[in-house]
Formats: C-alpha cells, structure tokens, sequence
C-alpha cells in the first residue's frame, strides 16, 4: 500500500488530510512537526510527504531540507500545503525540494488526485 | 456534528486558552520572541482551520491577527497595551462565535459587523486602516453563482419565492443540492436517508418520489427510488466531505435571490418544455488532473531554474516530473538524467502536452478560494448571546457526564455491595447457617476491595489542577485593575493541587467575588499606598494547598484590610448586631461580621463587586460545597480570606445517629466528639440546657425538639451528645443513640421536599434505608425559633 506522512501541527487540518487520503486508499502516518516528521522518516520510508508550513520546534522548509538531506535522503514525492499565499513562499519550497505547494484549503478531490498522481506512473526503475 | 468540526472546536479550546495566557506574559515582556511566536503561531493555526469551514469572519478575523503580530515578530512593530487589548477583544469574539458554531454549527448572523470594527482597529498600526480591511475582504465579495438548474423546481414556489427575498434583504447566498442515489446504493452500504439528515444547516429537504410507482411485480424493495433535493447554508467544504462517497451522484449549486428569480422566471416557460439535464458542475476530472501535473511540472522547471538541486532534491524532482508526465499521457525514462535533461524534458512535455488549464498558476486553486470567498447565508434573528460559554470540550477529554454516570454507578455498587452484610446476617439469623454466612462476608470483603479502588480510580479521573480555577485570573485582574486605575500584581502559588472537577467547578464564582472585593475595595489607588509608605504596586496572591482531605485556597491582598470598628458600627447601624455586640465583639468577630447577609462595607456599590450580592453570597456557596471560609485581616496591611474545601464532593461521610428510632446523617466534618453525660452532669442556664466541658460551657440542643419529633429522654439514662462546630462555635446535640460512620454519595433534596432547608440531601444506606443528612445550621436556627 501507497504510504502517507501527513505533517501539520493542527490537529483540524491533520484529520482532514488524513481521513480524506485514509478513504482514497493510502496507508497515513500523522506527524505534528517539522521534527517528529524527520524522525517518522528516518525510521520508515514514506512513498508521499504532505507537509505544513508554519509548525513549532521545525518548520515546513527546514522539515523538507532535512528530508532530503543526507541525514534522511528521501526522494519520495513532497506536498507542500500551507496556509501562506505571499510572493516567495512557493520558491523556498521548490529551492527546499517540495514537488508541488498548494494554499489551504486544498479541495478533497484535488489532494487525492495531486497525492495519486505523483505516487503513480514513476516507471520501473524508480 | 461532524468530526472535523468537533475537532476544529476541542482545537480552538486550546488554542485561545494559549492565546490569552500568552498576550498576558507578552503584555509583561514585550520583546519576549518566544512568546510573539507562540500567540502568533495561535492565531495562524486559526486561520488555516477555519478555512476548511464556511467561516470567512473567521478566517480574515485571524488574519488580521496574524498579519499584526507577524509585523511584531519580524520586529516591525512594538507591542503596545492598546494592540493587546484589541487582540484580546478579537479572541474573546471568537470564544463567543465558537460558543455560538458549538451549539447551532454557524457563526453568529451579527459576525460580519462585529468582526469589522476589530479588523479595522488590528490593521490601524500595520498603517493599513480601513482600505486595508476592504482589501482583504475583497475577494469575499465575488461570489460564484452558478446558473440555476431545473430541479430547484422541487423545492416549491412559495419556499423560493420567500427564500429569494430574503436571500435579497441580507445579500446573502445559499447552497442547493441534488442527490441523486444509484438504484444499487443500498448494496454499496450506502444509506442515502442518513447522509442527507447530516447535512449541517439545513433549511429545505425535498423527498422526491419517482414519477411513477413500479407495478407491484416489477418491484424491488431493494432499489432505491427515492432523490432529495435540499438547500442548506453549509459550505461547499463541509458537502464535499459529507458527500465524499458518492461525489458523482450529487449537483451542488450556489445561488443568490437573482438568480432564483431567473429560475421562477423562466419556470413558466419551459412548463411544458422537456426537462433538459443542466449538470451543475459538471466535472472535467482529466482537465484538473492535467493542470496539477502541469503545475507539478512548471514547479520542477521553476525549481531548476532558480536553484542548484541537490543529489536527492533532483531525484526527487526527477521523480515528480517523471509522475507529472505520465498523468498527462506523456511517459518518460529520466533515469540517471541530469539537471539539463530533466529541464529539457520538462520543456518538451509542456510543450506537447495538451493546453488545457494552462491559464491556471502553480500553486493556487481557484475553486478553494472561491469556496472560501463564499460567505454563509445570515440567520434571520440575530442569536450572538453566547459569549463566554465553554467552546467545544473541555480540558477533560471524555465527556463529564460520562465520568459522573460513572460515579453515580459505583456509589450505587457501594450501596449493592452493603445489602451483603444484611443478607450475612440473615443467613446466620433466618437460615441458621453459619458458613454461609461467613462465605458471604468473604465475598463481601473481596468485592468491598474491588469497590473501594474502583472508587478511588473515578475520583482520580474527576481530579482536576487548581490552576484550571486560577487561570481566568490574570486576564480579570489586568482588566479590572486598568478600569480601577490600579496597578495591581497577581502573584498565584500551589495551581498543581488537585481537587474534584465539581470542587473546582463550584470554586468559579466564589473566588471571583473574593477577587473583585480585593481589587474594588481593599486594594488603595497606588497615590494612596505610596502616601502609607506601601510599594505603589500592590499585590494579590491566590494560593492553594492540600490539607488532607481538604483543599485550602486563600485569596490575600497586601491593602488597606478591614477596620473591625467600622464594620461594627455598621452592622449596629443596620442591626444587624445589638448594642451589647457592639461593645463585646472581638476584632476577629468583628471580621466575621462581614459575612452576615444585608451586610456591605462600602460605602458605593460599585459596578464591580455587583449589587446586592456580597460576602453573604460566597460564605453560602462555599458552605454548599460542605466548605467553611474564614476572613483574616490587618488593618492597613492586608487581607486574608481562606477557604477551606473537600477534596471531594463525591462521597461525603457521615455520622449516623438516631433520635425516636429515626436515624439521620451528619457530616463528619462538623463532628467534634461524641460524648455519653450522666443526666446528673446536665446543666441549666437561661433555659438552655448545657454541659461543662473540660471547663468550657457548650449549649445542648434536643435534636428532637428542634425537629419536632415526639421523643423524650428517660431521666435516668446517660445522655447521648453530640458535640459538633458549626461557624466555629461549639453545640451539643441530644440524640438517642450513635451509630457507625458511612460514606454515602449524597443526593440533593426533590420533590416536596426540596425546600425542607434543614436537610442537606438524603442517601441510600445498603439495607435499603434512606438516610436523611442534617444541615446542622438550618437545624440549629430551628432549634433556637422553638426555643
């Protein structure tokens, strides 16, 4: 099964993100940080991040570098979905090494479509 | 409710618990960044919650906010007492919009007014003002209304005629719905009834029949034929996630009064037209998908132009083009590519891929803001009285009436667990066996274990931190001692002692009188302090500890105190003491006075401390709480005053005695000692009947007497007394006999007899008697009136 880290320190947002992918078939993981998410994935591997921004002790950017680091060095597929919609924000993303970042609130469609398709039709060798 | 919701409101809870505690401290240590962070953090979680809900005041409330204490945190802004205050004005109005969604789902109809003026005020030091305001509140007014489709028919003209007025008077929109269930619904465990009856706000619900019944041998109970139509001031969110099962059976419009009129227009003329089939949003899932891989792909390309990818950045990149590409029907082999290769890639897979939703940036998603643009049909009579009600759940996280269903169960496991000793006895007495009899106190005595853990596990759930009493505090002192024009530290110590969740609860209001006395009336203006050589800041602890089974919370102020003549001579004045009183009481009794119903010191009543209510107020509320509260203080540098609790309200014990082979209950707390005095030792003075002990005088009340109850003592026999303290002064009541002590779970008085004020409630004893527990004070004003 595909597998899932969703990262949000609101617990409101978590459950949304989470029930919606939990119901399109996804196997999720919660993390409520930046820090808690590194740790997740530095004990399981994860075929799709969707990571928060703005969260205590590591923020989204941070979380995301870390990822993929050398400490961690995962190259699954990383959501980026936050709140800010300031000019910027979506380069520190991209230059952090997310695939996609999407302004809150993102339709119930659009996050399992966006988190199918880039956990789909990657080819054998990746 | 749905769970999302229920969520987002325990969330809140939090959050504005976090909030307040935070504007406080920063309003102390203004520079603290920590701290800006925190409420800053608060306030941002709010906003991006809220969005999923149909709650734009809300949403742009919080933002503005966030966007003041943003400018704070990135140093642009110096926190002043006047931003404070209108931040802790924007979240008390949220408290009470929350209060408002817990109960009707909805934020009061009155949001958009009163969130204006506060938008205005956050905005003011940003150098925003008014337009700033308007700017944000922008792309709230572009509406999408979709055209009205056929089958809003079904709701009736009248309804849509009255709806579309109304619709018109308050500029407001609604939502409508079609749904639609599969013949077959019934075997994908869908229950369309249910989900319909879930739709939050609800105003309009059609049940619509098929056209035609099927004959009676062509039809299948087991086919749905049924269709709703319904129109609701939910958010588009709020059905997207109700209805997320079934996304292709349901239509979801919004349409303002204009265009319902358009509909009962054009209602006539396609009368007899065939009904065509208007899909509402018609859904062009392969269209959507493109547009995201190509904002997938347009962020890889941006990502490689701007920035040097690192080795697994770029695989990751790699990785999503590769993803992104295959969704547009372009697949690639990208392994080991390099940055050149994956851009050229990219170039070529935007190039030839279709063009469809190019116009879209990466990033935004336009039909979530325009979901969230959409504002929330005002309710027609303004219903915004719940400010200050509790928001979502509480700080306990099951529900307390389930933890109180649980104590009342094991107070009646307690009462079930006692009929064993009577049922012990009577196999001894009736049956005359022996060893069943002490087979039956075995399992008593195991069960009685089992009981008496189990009793204490539910009381330690109900266990709560004092600090939950204390922490309103900070927030009224700091209000009350700027409207006072006082300047006031509130110092709180021992907020980790534990009490029961009904102590705590109970504890509320007193503590609040006892505060706004200090803060009002023995707190000095600091010109007055500094002028008696005080420090010009005054100080007002609040302290709790735990003294055995009894909590002690004493509230002191360092400030003028009470003058013991002044409240004697005003006690005389409105005599409510005599003249001999006036002369004979001690200062510490003078103090006591204070506590006397009809009894206030100053001079004005003050909007503060409330009319009519005084220290009165707070010594019986305490007392209800099977508590006492006493008043220390030194004129000129202090008051104290103590409250003394039970840890526990829960299970009381008492003292069983009898009088006329009629037994009450007295609690225990009250009883000093129990005495047997030859009637010999019985003295008389001034018809009241006495005994010395260890030198001291005490009062004997016949409990009989005072309870009118035929009952009189043989002469000769050793009379039973019961020497018990009640407003700290000692009495002895006559009794028959004494009996053992119980703990019982008291019961409040009912029916007839809930004003009988001389009983403090019943409980249930195992062999099935009710108890009658004694309120001593009533008792002994009765004994004093047949006297």
């Amino acid at each position: 099964m595909t597998r899932v880290l969703v990262v949000d320190d609101a617990a409101t947002v978590r459950l949304y993100h989470t029930s919606l992918l939990r119901e399109a078939g996804f196997e999720v993981a919660e993390a409520a940080n930046g820090l808690e998410a590194v740790e997740a994935a530095m004990i399981d591997s994860y075929d799709l991040f969707v990571v928060d921004v703005n969260m205590p002790k590591m923020n989204g950017y941070t979380c995301v570098e870390t990822l993929r680091s050398e400490t961690v060095g995962t190259a699954a597929p990383v959501l980026m979905i936050s709140t800010e919609d300031r000019p910027g924000d979506a380069d520190r993303a991209y230059q952090a090494g997310a695939n996609l970042y999407l302004v809150k609130p993102v339709s119930a469609e659009r996050l399992v479509r966006v988190a199918t398709m880039l956990t789909t039709g990657k080819g054998p060798d990746a | 409710m749905n769970p999302l919701l229920a969520q987002f409101l325990a969330e809140a809870n939090d959050l504005l618990a976090s909030v307040d505690d935070g504007l406080l401290q920063l309003e102390r240590n203004p520079g603290d960044p920590e701290l800006v962070n925190e409420v800053f953090r608060a306030a941002h979680t709010f906003k991006g919650s809220s969005g999923l809900f149909d709650f734009p005041e809300l949403t742009r409330l919080t933002h503005a906010a966030e966007d003041l204490l943003d400018a704070v945190r990135g140093g642009r802004l110096a926190l002043d007492s006047g931003m404070v205050d209108d931040l802790l004005a924007a979240f008390d109005l949220i408290r009470g919009w929350l209060a408002h969604v817990t109960t009707h789902e909805r934020l009061p109809a009155t949001a958009g007014n009163d969130a204006a003026g506060l938008i205005t005020k956050l905005r003011a030091p940003l150098g925003g003002g008014p337009e700033a305001a308007d700017q944000d509140q922008g792309p709230a007014v572009v509406r999408r209304i979709d055209p009205p489709p056929d089958w809003l028919a079904e709701l009736g003209t009248q309804w849509l005629i009255e709806t579309a007025t109304w619709l018109d008077t308050t500029s407001s929109t609604l939502r409508f719905l079609r749904y639609l269930p599969d013949r077959d619904c019934f075997f994908r465990a869908e229950d369309p009834l249910h989900l319909v009856r879930q739709v939050p706000g609800l105003d309009k619900l059609v049940v619509i029949r098929p056209d035609e019944w099927p004959s009676i041998e062509d039809y299948d109970e087991y086919a749905c034929l049924l269709s709703f139509v319904l129109a609701t001031r939910a958010s588009a969110g709020e059905l997207d996630y109700l209805f997320r099962y079934v996304p292709d059976q349901v239509a979801v419009v919004e349409l303002d009064a204009a265009a319902i009129n358009r509909h009962l227009a054009g209602e006539d003329e396609e009368e007899a037209a065939p009904v065509a089939e208007a899909g509402a949003e018609p859904l062009h899932v392969d269209a959507e998908l493109a547009a995201d891989a190509r904002a997938v792909l347009t962020a890889a390309h941006r990502t490689l132009a701007v920035g040097e990818p690192s080795g697994t950045q770029l695989l990751a990149l790699t990785g999503s083009v590769v993803s992104a590409a295959y969704a547009l029907g372009v697949p690639l082999d990208l392994t080991g590519a390099d940055r050149e290769a994956v851009n050229a890639a990219i170039e070529g897979v935007l190039g030839r891929a279709p063009a469809e939703g190019a116009a879209q940036p990466p990033g935004v998603d336009p039909p979530v803001l325009e979901q969230l643009a959409a504002r929330p049909a005002p309710e027609p009579a303004g219903r915004a009285d719940d400010a200050g009600g509790q928001v979502g759940t509480r700080v306990l996280k099951v529900d307390q009436e389930k933890v109180d269903r649980l104590m009342e169960l094991v107070g009646e496991l307690n009462v079930a667990k006692n009929g064993l000793t009577f049922l012990a006895a009577a196999a001894e007495e009736e049956f005359g066996s022996r060893a069943l009899s002490r087979r039956i106190k075995d399992q008593y005595a195991g069960l009685h274990r089992i009981a008496e853990e189990l009793q204490a596990a539910v009381m330690d759930v109900r266990m709560l931190p004092l600090s939950v009493a204390f922490s309103r505090f900070p927030r009224l002192v700091r209000d009350l001692s700027r409207r006072l024009g006082k300047t006031i530290e509130l110092v709180t110590e021992g907020e980790d002692t534990m009490a029961d969740k009904d102590v705590i609860e109970a504890l509320g209001d007193p503590l609040v009188h006892l505060v706004r006395n200090s803060l009002d009336h023995g707190i000095e203006t600091s010109g007055e302090r500094v002028a008696a050589g005080k420090p010009a800041t005054a100080r007002l602890t609040l302290a709790a500890v735990a003294d055995g089974d009894a909590v002690l919370v004493e509230v002191s102020d360092d400030g003028r105190g009470v003058d013991p003549e002044r409240v004697k001579r005003k006690a005389y004045e409105k005599g409510l003491i005599s003249e001999e009183e006036l002369e004979s009481l001690t200062d510490t009794e003078a103090v006591d006075l204070v506590f006397r119903p009809g009894f206030s010191t100053a001079d004005q009543v003050s909007d503060l401390s409330g009319r009519g209510v005084g220290m009165d107020a707070v010594r019986a509320s305490v007392e209800k709480l099977g508590g006492s509260v006493t008043m220390r203080s030194q004129l000129g540098s202090g008051t104290t005053t103590r409250l003394r609790l039970p840890l526990s309200m829960a299970v009381t014990q008492v003292m069983v005695v009898s009088v006329g082979g009629q037994r009450f209950g007295i609690p225990v707390d009250l009883v000093v000692e129990t005495v047997r005095v030859p009637a010999a030792e019985m003295g008389r003075v001034l018809h009241q009947d006495v005994v010395v002990m260890r030198g001291e005088v005490v009062p004997v009340i016949d409990l009989a007497r005072a309870l009118e109850m035929p009952w009189s003592q043989e002469e000769s026999r050793d009379r039973a007394v019961l020497v018990v303290s009640v407003n700290g002064q000692r009495v002895g009541l006559l009794v028959e006999q004494f009996h053992r002590e119980v703990d019982v779970i008291l019961k409040p008085m009912e029916g007839l007899l809930a004003h009988a004020a001389e009983f403090s409630g019943t409980a249930l004893l195992g062999d099935g008697l009710v108890l009658l527990v004694l309120n001593l004070k009533e008792v002994l004003g009765l004994a004093a009136r047949v006297a």
